[in-house]
């Protein structure tokens, strides 16, 4: 018997006890962990997460009516969307960017998201699709991790790591959670990187990129990608891709977050805003860059007819 | 519109363009039949008469309009209006917004406008007020423009704005 | 039957004569000629229209006709010539001055609604089934840009603005007097003793305010325009109105 369709079936017998105790008020499913420092992971006492289920006859459908799942832009609870994330492989290890900026419909809801979950110091998760999704089950991933290091006296690899994740959220297949998310790491085998997302698919890669804002961000990454790249030239390939989507994508912009993971873990590189790298570019002196603004009309002003000097 | 009318169209590019075209004729037949420059809120009733004839196939445009309209003692009034798709005019006294970013804009006026600026002053307000409300919508953005529209002069401003 | 004076020309489709003649429009203005007088006289501040208003029988109810027409808060018409022809003039100059007023949110200057009549008596001289109004009109009305203008509109749909006019019946003599009365800082007041005055040359019978129709045109103060709007209804305040019997008499007893 699927354990999970049981516990969230609300025509169950066990759905029956469920909605009894909500009704006398008795709910030890809730234990006082939840409002201490388990911030939200009491419920791990028992081993696996539950969750409060509406009492409705189809949840997850319910679910869909309300929020929108991508189909409906004029429902009322709008999910956090709209991202671009990538990560590539080359000889000096893994890069992750990220833009930062969260959007509910057309609204910027935020513009200084970390899209980059740092689960242990040897693992990243990117953040694409639902923002609640990816933040609670990565950080969720980065507990069974610790946990895979106490029990084995050893780190686990990216790929044990991605499947645990892909695993779960396959038995949530249909439920609504909405996941696009690269596990990237450094273990035995080196740098490693696996798209994992909520339909189910784990893959593993030299080089991805996830979000609404990805086509825009493989454009550059394609032309610029080589597995002999230089630390620097990387790094500003990274930046360079994700700007790109930031000027491009509506969904995606604000400001770049930019990591670097080597044999020793990973690196916090830096935080760079997007306007800013149009005008001006990230910066005097920085390895990698060629200096000035990556902006199109800034790189040709006075140099084409369209653009005649100011 | 004219030296002292200003439109503006926010909505679907084609609507824009066969639109302006529609009030380039409307205006010009205007000028020509009544031998005088239209005024601003006879302007607005253009406007509204012109999109509620496609009530039921609107253009996907919400106007917004200014201009400085000639009292009878020969002194300019600034005037601001707008309309909904169909036509429905709302003049207001403080200001008007439209397009994908109204909501944002209109938390943000509502914050900034106070009665009775002077042009520089207004100018300013409108420009953070634009500046600051795109920046919170998706669709929005890329620059911005300002016309401040005086007796004398149209100062038309290039803002630099967030390029994502 | 083909008249003695126009001969094939004369039926009622508008046709060239080989003269260059559309005869239908002069049996128009021949219709015109036989019509009650009218006059109007423009003065520095306001425009006087009046005419005779007879009736055949001592029981027809004379305070019923109105010979003078309202079309909208601003204009206001009186013709000469054929009744049932204005009638269906003054019904399209009204809904020509609301179509206008729903379109613009205001009501039309004088010259936009004279054109607009003066194109549907124009229309009628070369479409196919009709024939010609038989009336001439003097339309009077106020507006921002052009202040107090006076028009006269005859069948062919021409039309001109005039400082005094007459037409009707009496229009030669009436014109005759105006040209010797008029002069150009006239007051509205003296305006109308002098539309009185023309009309009772050559009025048969006795003059009385029911036997005449008179509409004033007055010009805002400019303390007037600036209150804009009348509070409470959001109306304009009318520029025309037509005189009542009482005031009618006031000004014959003057």
């Amino acid at each position: 018997m699927n354990s999970f369709l049981t516990r969230y079936s609300s025509t169950s017998p066990d759905a029956d006890i469920r909605k009894a105790k909500e009704l006398y008020g008795e709910d030890e499913e809730v234990s006082e962990m939840m409002w201490g420092s388990a911030g939200g992971f009491g419920n791990l006492a028992k081993g696996v997460p539950s969750f409060k289920i509406p009492a409705v006859a189809d949840p997850s459908s319910f679910l869909r009516m309300h929020t929108d799942d991508h189909a409906d832009p004029s429902c009322r609870i709008k999910i956090k969307h709209g991202t671009t994330t990538l990560a590539f492989r080359y000889k000096g290890g893994v890069i992750v960017a990220v833009d930062s900026r969260a959007t509910a419909g057309s609204y910027v809801a935020s513009g200084t998201v970390k899209k980059v979950i740092e689960i242990n110091p040897y693992l990243l998760g990117t953040m694409a699709g639902g923002a609640a999704d990816c933040q609670y089950w990565e950080t969720y991933l980065g507990i069974q991790c610790r946990l895979h290091e106490l029990r084995n006296r050893e780190r686990i690899s990216v790929a044990a790591a991605s499947k645990y994740l892909s695993n779960l959220v396959y038995s949530y297949k249909g439920m609504g959670l909405s996941m696009g998310t690269m596990i990237c790491g450094w273990d035995k085998t080196g740098p490693a990187i696996f798209y994992v997302d909520s339909d189910g698919s784990r893959l593993k890669g030299d080089l991805f990129s996830v979000g609404s804002g990805s086509t825009f961000a493989y454009g550059v990454l394609d032309q610029g990608y080589k597995w002999d790249l230089t630390d620097e030239e990387a790094h500003e390939l990274g930046r360079r891709s994700i700007y790109a989507a930031g000027h491009r994508d509506a969904f995606s912009g604000n400001t770049v977050n930019l990591y670097h993971v080597q044999q020793d873990g990973w690196k916090f590189i830096g935080n760079y805003d997007v306007s800013e790298l149009h005008y001006n570019g990230p910066g005097d002196n920085v390895p990698g860059a060629p200096g000035g603004g990556y902006g199109y009309d800034i790189r040709v002003e006075g140099r084409s007819s369209s653009n005649a000097p100011a | 519109m004219s030296d002292r009318i200003y439109l503006g169209l926010p909505g679907l590019a084609t609507d824009v363009t066969t639109l302006k075209e529609v009030f380039r004729y409307r205006v010009n037949m205007y000028t020509i039949k009544e031998e005088r420059e239209i005024e601003p809120e006879t302007f607005a009733h253009l406007v509204s008469s012109t999109l509620y004839e496609k009530r039921f196939g609107p253009y996907f445009i919400e106007p917004v309009m200014a201009g400085l309209e000639k009292t009878p003692s020969g002194a300019y009034k600034p005037f601001i209006a707008a309309t909904d798709l169909i036509g429905c005019l709302n003049f207001a006294k403080d200001f008007v917004v439209a397009g994908t970013a109204s909501t944002k804009l209109y938390g943000v006026a509502e914050g900034l406008w106070e009665p009775d600026l002077e042009p520089e002053d207004l100018f300013e307000t409108c420009a953070q007020t634009l500046l600051n409300a795109v920046d919170r919508d998706a669709y929005s953005g890329w620059g911005a423009e300002v016309h401040l529209i005086t007796k004398d002069k149209v100062i038309k401003r290039t803002l630099k704005g967030r390029m994502d | 039957m083909a008249s003695a004076e126009g001969g094939a020309y004369s039926y009622s489709l508008t046709v060239f004569s080989p003269s260059g003649k559309l005869v239908q429009i002069e049996h128009a203005l021949a219709a015109v000629s036989s019509g009650t007088t009218s006059l109007g006289i423009k003065a520095s501040n306001g425009i006087v229209i009046a005419t005779e208003k007879k009736s055949s029988s001592i029981l027809i109810d004379d305070s019923m006709i109105d010979k003078v027409s309202v079309i909208c808060p601003n204009i206001g018409i009186v013709y000469s010539g054929m009744g049932p022809d204005f009638r269906v003039l003054v019904a399209k100059a009204r809904k020509s001055a609301q179509a206008y007023w729903k379109v613009y949110g205001e009501y039309p200057p004088t010259k936009v609604l004279t054109q607009e009549i003066a194109t549907i008596m124009q229309q009628a001289t070369h479409s196919g089934g009709v024939r010609p109004y038989g009336v001439s009109l003097l339309v009077a009305g106020w507006d921002i840009t052009r202040g107090p203008c006076l028009y006269q509109v005859d069948p062919s749909g021409s039309y001109w603005a005039w400082k005094a006019s007459a037409i009707g019946k009496n229009m030669v003599n009436a014109k005759t007097f105006l040209e010797k009365r008029y002069n150009d800082d006239i007051s509205l007041e003296d305006a109308i003793h002098t539309a009185l005055l023309t009309l009772k040359e050559g009025f048969e019978g006795h003059m009385t305010e029911k036997t005449i129709d008179i509409g004033i045109v007055t010009v805002p103060s400019q303390a007037e325009l600036e209150a804009g709007k009348i509070e409470g209804t959001g109306r304009v305040k009318p520029t025309f109105r037509k005189l009542s019997e009482e005031e009618v008499r006031d000004y014959l007893a003057m």
